[in-house]
């Protein structure tokens, strides 16, 4: 691990060298827009798509969180000096994993149980992080995101209990999984060599996606799932 | 106005919750005067709302959607994020009262008055008329209530 000393505070932030300041507003801008990005176009259209008020119900609370998280990043990217443009999702193009139109419920399932895992391992990359800001948004972020990934599991476990509503969810975990190791960067990544460097981050592009594409095997397995080819 | 969230579940319905009731369905376009089933423990809350109920939410809905044609809220308002909190904080401290640990049922409490919340907003920004079903059912709420729904024909409240 990088022996980058702490940084505590948004002053002692803009005390920094240009390059780790360039670093973490690059870090926090992503996980603001993801968080938006994935409010928008997944978790607050699947409550028209939920089966019960309980789902509409728990989908509308998850929502709600993912709101609140882009609100934390979002606060913090103003203090640390990232525009306001570069943080609108009309004028930001999303993620692949956000171009994923949401079409059914198992879709969304899916989504929570597979996207939420690897939102948790950006997040949980970030518990030891230099800016300590940062670092408390990540710990605040954490149960929460946890939280969803679990959701999405649980209502998995339900789904395929039918022949046919594994079909789906499988179709599902079909159409969405290829996209979703993607998120993690590209391999040998000079940004994330710089993020290492300044302690912001822990761990590697690929280390990460090797470890994101076991923790969703070990996740998918026990539902008679399998993964395609990423 | 200091609401009660979450504090009089359970509890014998008022006459004034009964009217408040017959108000909501009425302008929804439902009977006034539905059956009422008193939900009285946090497990049979979410058993009840673990069925569907396609009219009732569609009704709501078709009604979300006409008020939304003349007011747009923003889900990422600060002040709307902190109403979610203390309402996802009074459903929990409520659970936990009644001996209720149920993680993702307390999160369904709390996204029900988040739901119920946003459609009062968007009521008074589309400036209905008072008694508008949406301000009703925001009443109940605030109150210490959950409205559950209408399941079968039955009007359900916790």
């Amino acid at each position: 691990m990088s022996a980058y000393p702490s940084v505590k505070t948004v002053e002692e932030f803009k005390q920094q060298p240009e390059d780790y300041q360039t670093a973490v507003r690059k870090i926090v801008r992503s996980h603001a827009l993801n968080e938006l990005y994935g409010a928008q176009v997944f978790d607050e259209p699947a409550i028209r798509l939920a089966p019960t008020p309980y789902a509409k119900w728990l989908t509308c609370r998850v929502a709600m969180e993912e709101y609140h998280h882009h609100v934390r990043f979002r606060e913090l990217a103003d203090q640390i000096g990232v525009r306001a443009e570069e943080m609108d999702t009309r004028h930001k193009r999303p993620l692949n994993i956000f171009e994923v139109p949401l079409e059914s419920w198992e879709q969304f399932c899916v989504i929570k149980m597979l996207g939420d895992l690897a939102e948790i391992l950006q997040v949980e990359d970030l518990l030891h992080c230099s800016f300590v800001p940062l670092r408390n948004i990540a710990r605040t972020t954490m149960p929460e995101e946890k939280f969803h990934a679990q959701f999405g599991l649980d209502f998995c476990v339900d789904l395929v209990e039918t022949e046919q509503g594994r079909a789906r969810v499988q179709k599902a975990v079909n159409g969405f999984y290829p996209e979703v190791p993607k998120f993690f960067g590209a391999s040998g990544s000079r940004n994330n060599q710089l993020y290492r460097q300044f302690g912001i981050k822990l761990r590697s592009n690929e280390d990460m996606r090797a470890d994101y594409m076991a923790r969703a095997k070990s996740t998918v397995e026990p539902l008679g799932i399998t993964l395609p080819n990423a | 106005m200091t609401e009660a969230w979450f504090t009089a579940l359970g509890e014998p319905l008022g006459e004034e919750e009964r009217r408040e009731i017959a108000g909501y369905l009425a302008g929804l376009g439902m009977h006034a005067a539905l059956p009422i089933h008193l939900i009285k423990t946090w497990n049979q809350a979410g058993e009840t709302c673990q069925a569907p109920s396609d009219d009732w939410w569609r009704a709501e809905e078709d009604e979300r959607a006409r008020l939304e044609r003349s007011a747009r809220l923003d889900p990422a308002d600060p002040q709307w994020l902190a109403l979610n909190e203390a309402l996802h904080g009074a459903a929990a401290v409520a659970a936990a009262r009644s001996g209720c640990a149920d993680a993702a049922l307390i999160r369904v409490a709390a996204g029900a008055a988040s739901s119920a919340a946003y459609q009062a907003r968007l009521a008074r920004a589309a400036a209905v008329a008072g008694g508008h079903p949406f301000l009703r059912k925001y009443a109940l709420y605030c109150g210490g209530r959950w409205p559950l729904g209408i399941y079968d024909g039955v009007f359900a409240i916790f």
